[in-house]
C-alpha cells in the first residue's frame, strides 16, 4: 500500500530554502523577540527600574549634609571622568542606532542623536575646564566652559522630548542607512555650531560664573529650565510609556535631576564641592544605564538567536530524513511487484521446461505476472497522481459503494486471520463530490490499519466495522472501529504527523495521506479510542444541488 | 533427494505466490506464512530445512525475529530477503548467523543456491548432532575411573605415566584402557582421539 501524502513533505522542502533568513528577522524584528522597544516593562524589569530609582532617592539622600564641602584640587580628576562620559554616551547612541537600523523606528533615531550630541560636547567641556588643561596652554575662558555646559544640560532633555513625542513606526522618507548619515551629521553639524558661535563670542557671553568655582547670578537660569524640561520628559514618558525603554529613558532623565539638583542646588552651585561630585556620579550613571540596558537585552537576544537557528537546523534535518524516508517507500512499493513478477517469471519457465512441463503452475505464474503489473501501474499512476496538483478529477459519489469496494478488497484476505469486516450501512447516503481514487485509498488504508490493530490486540472475536452514516448538515460520515488494542496516549496527539508510526514496518505515512484527502475534500478526519479499541472517522460535506463535473 | 522443507515467511502475499511457486518448481516442499507468528505456531516436521524471510515485515522485523528464533534454540538456516541492500542490516543479519542476504528484486538461481546451500548445512548440523548424541551416549556409559583416564590416554601418556599420576597399577590401566576403547567404538587411538575432541567440543560449545 502505497503511503503518497510525503508529496508534501516534498513540497515543504522546497518551500524551506530561504527560511534561516527569514527565522533571523523573525528573531530580530519580532516583537516577542525583542521586547526592549515595543512592549512595555513587566516584571523583573520593572522592579529592577524602582529599585535603582530608590537607590538614587537613598544616595541623594545620603549626600545632602556634605554637598557643600569643598574638595581641594580634585579638578586633576575630571579628564577621566570626561573620558568615561564621553564614551558610554558615544557606545549608547551607537548602540541605538544599530537599534533603529533594525527597528526602523525614528523616536530611536532620535534618542541616539541626543546621546551623540551630549557625547560631543564632552570634550571641548573637559578642555576648556578651568585649570585642568591650563598646563598644556588651553585657556578659553570661564564663560566658554559654563556655555558648553548650558547647551549641554538643556540640548539632552529636548531629543529625549523628542523621542519621548516622536512616533514609534513610522514610514521612513530616507532609506535607514541615509537616515543614519543624515542625523549624524546634522548632530555634528549642530555641535561644531554651537563650538564656533560660542568661541566667536566669547568676549560677548553673558556671565555665567563669577570665577573658577562660583556660577554668577545668570547660570541659576539653567538648571531651572532643565529641571522643567527633565519633569516634562519623565512625566510624558511615564504617562505613554509604549515600551521598555520609556522606563529606563525616564530613569536616566531621573538621576539626570538628581544631578543637577546636587550640582546647583545643594552643592551651592560651587564647583567641585562633595555635591558637585556625587551630582556628577549620577551623571555618569545616568550615561550607563540605558547602554547597560541594551548591552544586556542584545545578549538575551543573541541566545533566542542562537535557539532559533538551532531549532531550525534541527528542523531541516528531519526534512531531510523525510525526503530519504519518502524515496525509500516509494523504492520499496515498486520493488515489491517487480519481485514478485521477476520471481513468478523465473518459476515459470522452470515449470515449462520441466521434464513433465507443468502447464497449469506455468499459467498460475504468467496470471501472477498480470496481476503484478497491474498492481505496479496503479502505484505508478497514484505516484503520479500526487504530484500531479489540481489534476484530480472529481465526481459525484455514492460513497456507499466506494466503501463497499474497499471493504470487499479487504474481506476475504482478514478472513484468513480471521478477523471479521463488517460493514453497516445508512440506507439513503447523500451524494458527496469527491475523487473516487483517493478515497478509496483513504478507505483501504484505514480499514487496513484497522486490521493491523485488530491483528496485534487480544480482543475477540477479532472484528472491524465500517459504517457510513448522515451527520450534522447532511454531511456524510464514515467510521472504522476496531477492537484493537486502541491508540497509546503518547501516540495520540501525533497521529496525523508524519512518519509517526506504531508499526515496526511502518512508514507513517498514512494516516497523514489519509487526512490531507479528506481535508482536500473540504471535510474533516479524526480518531476516537477506548478501552475497546480505537475508531477513525471522517466527514464529508454532501452536495446539495447534483451538478456536474467540478474539476 | 531425501526430504526437505523450505519455509517462507513475507507479509506481502504476491512475493509469498511468487517465491513458492519458484522452489516448488525445483521439487522443495514449500511452506509459506505471512508473519512469524504462523510459523512460530505451525507444525515443523523433523526434516533439513531452511527459511526464507523478509527483512521488514509488519509486527516483528525479520531481524528481531532471528533473535527470537535464536533465544527459542530453533537452530534453522535463514536465509534474508531485503527490498533495499542495507549494508549495516546485512551485516548484523550475517553476523547473527544469516546465509544470505539478497536483494529484492533476487536472481532466481541465487535463491536457489541459496536454498539448497541452507538445506545441506541444516542437514549437515542434523547428522551431525545425531552423531553427538551416540557419541554423549557411550560416554555417558563409562565408569567414574575410566572417564578420568580418558583424558590422559589421548594427551598421549603411556600406561606407565598414568599408572604412576594415579597410583594404580599398570595393569589396572591397561584393562580400563580396553574398556574405553571399547565402549566409545574406537578402533585405533587416533579415532579416539578424534571422539574425545568432539565431545570436548561440543561440551565447548555448550
Amino acid at each position: 500500500m502505497l503511503r503518497p501524502a510525503a508529496a508534501d513533505a516534498v513540497a515543504g522542502v522546497h518551500e524551506g530554502q530561504g527560511r534561516v533568513s527569514d527565522e533571523i528577522d523573525d528573531a530580530l524584528g519580532a516583537p516577542a523577540q525583542f521586547p526592549l522597544v515595543h512592549s512595555p516593562t513587566r516584571g523583573r524589569w520593572l522592579i529592577a527600574a524602582v529599585l535603582l530609582s530608590l537607590l538614587i532617592v537613598i544616595g541623594f539622600a545620603l549626600t545632602m549634609p556634605f554637598a557643600r564641602l569643598s574638595t581641594g584640587r580634585s579638578e586633576l580628576l575630571l579628564p577621566a571622568y570626561a573620558a568615561g562620559i564621553f564614551l558610554l554616551e558615544l557606545m549608547t547612541a551607537v548602540l541605538l542606532i544599530a537599534l533603529f537600523n533594525l527597528r526602523r523606528s525614528p523616536a530611536l533615531l532620535l534618542l541616539s542623536s541626543g546621546y551623540l550630541f551630549s557625547a560631543l560636547l564632552v570634550p571641548a567641556w573637559v578642555l576648556s575646564f578651568p585649570g585642568v588643561f591650563a598646563p598644556f596652554g588651553i585657556e578659553l575662558g570661564l564663560q566658554f566652559t559654563a556655555a558648553i555646559a548650558a547647551a549641554r544640560r538643556i540640548g539632552f532633555p529636548l531629543f529625549v522630548l523628542a523621542y519621548a513625542l516622536a512616533p514609534r513606526t513610522a514610514p521612513l522618507t530616507l532609506a535607514p542607512g541615509r537616515s543614519i548619515v543624515a542625523a549624524v551629521f546634522l548632530v555634528m553639524a549642530c555641535v561644531a555650531f554651537i563650538m564656533v558661535v560660542v568661541f566667536l563670542n566669547r568676549p560677548g557671553l553673558p556671565s555665567l560664573m563669577m570665577d573658577a568655582r562660583n556660577v554668577g547670578p545668570l547660570w541659576h537660569m539653567v538648571p531651572a529650565a532643565t529641571l522643567v524640561l527633565y519633569g516634562l520628559a519623565i512625566v510624558i514618558l511615564l504617562t505613554r510609556h509604549r515600551s521598555q525603554l520609556d522606563i529606563w529613558v525616564a530613569l536616566v532623565v531621573f538621576s539626570l535631576t538628581i544631578e543637577l539638583l546636587l550640582i546647583s542646588y545643594l552643592g551651592g552651585g560651587v564647583r567641585l564641592s562633595v555635591g558637585w561630585w556625587a551630582g556628577r556620579t549620577y551623571g555618569l550613571l545616568a550615561a550607563s544605564i540605558v547602554l547597560m540596558v541594551l548591552l544586556v537585552e542584545s545578549i538575551h537576544v543573541y541566545g533566542r538567536l542562537a535557539q532559533t537557528v538551532a531549532a531550525e537546523r534541527r528542523a531541516r534535518r528531519g526534512q531531510m530524513t523525510a525526503v530519504e524516508a519518502l524515496s525509500a517507500s516509494i523504492a520499496h512499493e515498486i520493488n515489491q511487484p517487480l519481485t514478485s513478477m521477476i520471481t513468478n517469471a523465473n518459476a515459470g519457465l522452470r515449470w515449462l521446461l520441466k521434464d513433465e512441463p507443468r502447464l497449469d503452475r506455468a499459467q498460475a505464474a504468467l496470471r501472477h505476472i498480470v496481476e503484478d503489473g497491474h498492481r505496479a501501474s496503479s502505484i505508478v499512476t497514484g505516484i503520479r497522481s500526487m504530484f500531479t496538483k489540481g489534476r484530480q478529477e472529481r465526481t459525484e459519489l455514492e460513497m456507499n459503494a466506494l466503501v463497499e469496494a474497499a471493504v470487499q478488497a479487504a474481506r476475504s484476505e482478514a478472513l484468513q486471520e480471521f478477523i471479521e469486516v463488517r460493514d453497516v450501512f445508512a440506507p439513503h447516503l447523500p451524494t458527496v463530490v469527491g475523487n473516487a481514487a483517493q478515497l478509496g485509498h483513504v478507505m483501504r488504508n484505514l480499514i487496513e490499519n484497522a486490521v493491523d490493530s485488530v491483528r496485534s490486540g487480544r480482543g475477540w472475536p477479532r472484528r472491524v466495522i465500517i459504517r457510513t452514516w448522515v451527520g450534522e448538515g447532511d454531511e456524510v460520515r464514515v467510521s472504522v472501529e476496531d477492537n484493537g488494542p486502541g491508540i497509546a496516549p503518547e501516540v495520540a496527539d501525533r497521529l496525523f504527523d508524519p512518519f509517526v508510526t506504531t508499526k515496526a514496518g511502518g512508514m507513517g505515512m498514512g494516516l497523514m495521506f489519509c487526512r490531507a484527502v479528506v481535508e482536500a475534500h473540504g471535510g474533516r478526519l479524526w480518531a476516537t479510542s477506548e478501552d475497546g479499541g480505537a475508531a477513525f472517522h471522517f466527514s464529508l460535506p454532501s452536495v446539495m444541488f447534483a451538478g456536474h463535473d467540478q474539476g | 533427494m531425501a526430504r526437505s522443507m523450505v519455509y517462507v515467511v513475507d507479509d506481502d502475499r504476491y512475493v509469498l505466490a511468487s517465491v513458492e511457486s519458484l522452489l516448488a518448481s525445483e521439487g522443495y516442499e514449500v511452506a509459506t506464512f505471512s508473519s512469524p507468528d504462523g510459523f512460530m505456531a505451525g507444525k515443523r516436521p523433523d526434516v533439513p530445512a531452511c527459511l526464507v524471510l523478509d527483512v521488514r515485515l509488519r509486527g516483528a522485523s525479520g531481524l528481531e525475529f532471528q533473535r527470537e528464533l535464536h533465544r527459542a534454540r530453533i537452530a534453522i538456516p535463514i536465509i534474508f530477503l531485503t527490498g533495499h541492500g542495507d549494508v549495516p542490516m546485512s551485516v548484523a543479519a550475517m553476523k547473527a548467523g544469516a546465509i544470505e542476504f539478497l536483494t529484492k528484486p533476487f536472481r532466481d538461481q541465487d535463491l536457489l543456491d541459496a536454498v539448497r546451500h541452507g538445506i545441506e548445512l541444516d542437514r549437515h548440523r542434523r547428522s551431525n548432532e545425531a552423531q553427538l548424541v551416540v557419541l554423549r551416549q557411550r560416554y555417558e556409559a563409562m565408569t567414574p575411573r575410566e572417564r578420568e583416564i580418558l583424558p590422559l590416554v589421548v594427551s598421549g601418556q603411556m600406561n606407565k605415566q598414568i599408572a604412576f599420576s594415579l597410583s594404580l597399577s599398570e595393569v589396572t590401566v591397561k584393562v580400563h584402557r580396553a574398556q574405553i576403547m571399547q565402549k566409545m567404538q574406537a578402533r585405533s587411538l587416533i579415532e579416539l582421539v578424534r571422539i574425545a575432541d568432539r565431545l570436548a567440543a561440543d561440551a565447548a560449545r555448550i
